[in-house]
């Protein structure tokens, strides 16, 4: 065994001059290598990117990673199925890391009319301060103001409602919903600001009013709908939303993300295995550009694989030195692959505007721009699974290499 | 000199207010000389359209300001369907399906049957008085009365959509016209009389027509064929099991 160190470091260095040998043709092997990498990576990060986006979208709207309501909130979502603003030790929880940011909340179905048009939307009313730990972004206000206190007689609806209405800031309009007796709840009210959003839908669903003034109006006393709950990764969510379970009781229900919106997660999962389905594609494609390469380089040498046989290099050492050969291209290829990708990605990180899909896009809940994300998990997976189905593809002509007879080889011309 | 200047002036002031009857009074008159205590009233309900027009034939039945029962009689498609008011409240009666249905808080800005009266302007119709501030515009003359116009602003959080609506109102107490303005000064949609008989011995509007302004041929119009005031009414009158089972 001892022989075998210098002989590795003559095997290499033969294997790296073999391949530049004939350079041109390793020079376009190692082109197709590259960018088949950085296709690789590029088109994970872009699907990461969009998949993220929607999974914070669909959060930003839902909202929060965790949310309370009463039992039979989520079937009837209506100020019946209503719960006692948090306290005790679930207020002390929520006070607390790892939770970021909470808001309670009232949720229901309402009415709102102008003049000209009526319209179903989403009644919320709020605690602008807890909107605002939650993610709400009062920079979205593009029109006058956003609630200034739970007990703000004012409205806040989004830009696209205001058109559909055909209503403007400073306007009154009736917001109209049900009491827990079923009784028509209404009043008049006055749009103090417009939002926007990054879908439209959301634009016209959600209106904001004051959690106090809207408690008045709905006849419920420091009642809300649910308490929703951020803390700072999505990812992170598992590990401490039964904390708040614990804290909040059997009597009412605490729902993570994952399963308020089953459509996000699955879309989650989908996101990985297509990464590695389209990796393996893109893969498959370039090893019969890698195992033609190495196939020919082993022909070509046919009668100097049958002289060094002859001068005593065994066939496993032959092997070793096409795999080699191999290897060597593979981590060029990789390498300058990955550069090349988080030299792409990295500038495109501030977003990509896509605005002429929207329309298409937004059927898919996502915003007009993609935000590209390069993750470590990506570039790895691509860089393994081009080194070890690389390998297996140049099995074969290292194999055919070492059992060469070497008498045959030699005489071959 | 200064004594009878001070006389006259409060002779002036003292005219002028007999002059101007308090606005909340005249539409609250308005209404009890339409309705009556009691009433009872058979009507028709034109729905015109630019491209197709129908007429439906109904009984109405009111009592106070928060009772009132309708139920339509022709056509036989129709007849049978009732709506029942109590208070805000608001519940409808269809025989095909015969259910009663509450009407819920989202569908109270919907149209009525059909028509361009929204439920809520059915349900709703003397929250007007105590919402809004009444100010009296101007008294005008003309073929032999004089009519009062009035103009009422609904108060910040009152649950109406309008910028303003105007009200004309006759000395013998018919409401003569209904405007709805939008908040920037437009006018939306007009509530007219057209045609004032004497019936059960009072002078009321027999033909009305709600009018959108934006769309000319777009209309609906109330005609009152015969109507009784202040009558006895059996006392399960406004009950829902009578919205279902009809029994007087």
């Amino acid at each position: 065994m001892a022989d075998h160190q210098p002989a590795a470091g003559i095997l290499f260095t033969l294997a790296w001059r073999n391949l530049w040998r004939n350079h041109r043709r390793t020079l376009i092997m190692l082109i197709a290598i590259v960018i088949g990498v950085w296709a690789m990576i590029l088109f994970s990060s872009l699907m990461a990117g969009m998949v993220d986006e929607m999974v914070r979208g669909g959060l930003r709207t839902l909202p929060g990673e965790v949310q309370i309501h009463h039992p039979d909130y989520r079937d009837d979502p209506s100020i019946a199925n209503s719960i006692d603003a948090p306290q005790g030790a679930l207020l002390e929880r929520l006070n607390n890391p790892p939770v970021t940011g909470w808001a309670a909340r009232i949720k229901v179905p309402a009415m709102i009319s102008s003049e000209r048009a009526n319209r179903g939307i989403q009644l919320l009313g709020v605690d602008p301060a807890q909107e605002v730990s939650l993610g709400f972004d009062p920079t979205n206000i593009v029109e006058g103001r956003f609630l200034e206190g739970p007990d703000d007689k004012g409205l806040v609806i989004g830009r696209k409602l205001a058109e559909r209405l055909e209503t403007r800031l400073g306007k009154r309009v009736v917001i109209m919903s049900q009491d827990p007796d079923n009784n028509v709840a209404d009043r008049g009210i006055r749009v103090v600001g417009i939002y926007q959003a990054r879908l439209q839908a959301t634009e016209e669903l959600n209106v904001y009013g004051g959690l106090e003034t809207l408690q008045k109006m709905l006849n419920v006393d420091n009642q809300v709908s649910e308490i929703a709950i951020t803390g700072d990764d999505f990812r992170q969510v598992a590990s401490w939303w039964p904390q708040i379970q614990q804290a909040t009781g059997p009597e009412l229900e605490t729902v993570p993300w994952m399963e308020l919106d089953g459509y996000l997660e699955s879309m989650m999962k989908m996101q990985t295995s297509f990464n590695v389905i389209i990796t393996v594609v893109i893969f498959l494609t370039l090893s019969f550009g890698l195992v033609n390469t190495l196939v020919m380089a082993v022909f070509e040498r046919v009668r100097e694989i049958g002289l060094m046989m002859a001068l005593g290099m065994r066939p496993g050492w032959i092997m070793y030195q096409v795999l080699l050969e191999s290897i060597i291209l593979l981590g060029l290829g990789l390498l300058l692959g990955n550069l090349l990708a988080v030299a792409t990605i990295l500038p495109l990180e501030d977003g990509i505007d896509i605005s002429a899909l929207a329309k298409g896009l937004e059927m898919a809940g996502m915003g007009s721009t993609l935000y590209p994300s390069l993750r470590l998990s990506d570039m790895v997976l691509s860089t393994v699974v081009v080194l070890v189905l690389g390998l297996l593809a140049s099995l074969l002509p290292a194999w055919r290499a070492s059992r060469y007879n070497p008498i045959q080889a030699l005489a071959r011309t | 000199m200064k004594y009878i200047i001070g006389i006259m002036l409060a002779l002036l002031t003292a005219s002028s207010m007999a002059a101007s009857p308090d606005p909340v009074d005249l539409i609250r008159k308005a209404m009890d000389h339409w309705r009556g205590v009691t009433s009872y009233g058979e009507m028709t309900m034109v729905i015109h359209r630019p491209d197709w027009e129908r007429s439906m034939s109904m009984e109405a039945w009111t009592e106070g300001d928060k009772l009132s029962l309708v139920r339509v009689t022709a056509p036989a498609r129709d007849a049978g369907n009732g709506s029942l008011v109590m208070d805000d409240n608001m519940w409808s009666y269809a025989p095909k399906i015969n259910r009663v249905i509450k009407v819920p808080s989202s569908m109270m800005s919907q149209s009525w049957m059909g028509s361009d009266l929204s439920n809520k302007d059915i349900s709703k119709s003397t929250d007007i008085i105590d919402q809004y501030t009444h100010t009296l515009l101007e008294t005008r003359e003309g073929q032999g009365h004089q009519t009062w116009v009035i103009q009422s602003i609904p108060n910040e959080d009152a649950a109406v959509v309008w910028g303003k609506e105007v009200w004309s109102i006759r000395d013998d107490y018919v409401l003569m016209e209904q405007q709805f303005w939008d908040q920037d000064g437009v006018l939306v949609k007009t509530f007219r009389t057209h045609e004032v008989r004497e019936l059960d011995g009072r002078m009321v509007a027999t033909v009305m027509r709600m009018q959108d302004e934006e769309k000319p041929d777009e209309w609906t119009e109330m005609r009152v064929d015969s109507s009784k005031f202040d009558i006895e009414l059996p006392i399960n009158l406004f009950t829902l099991s009578n919205l279902r089972n009809p029994r007087q």
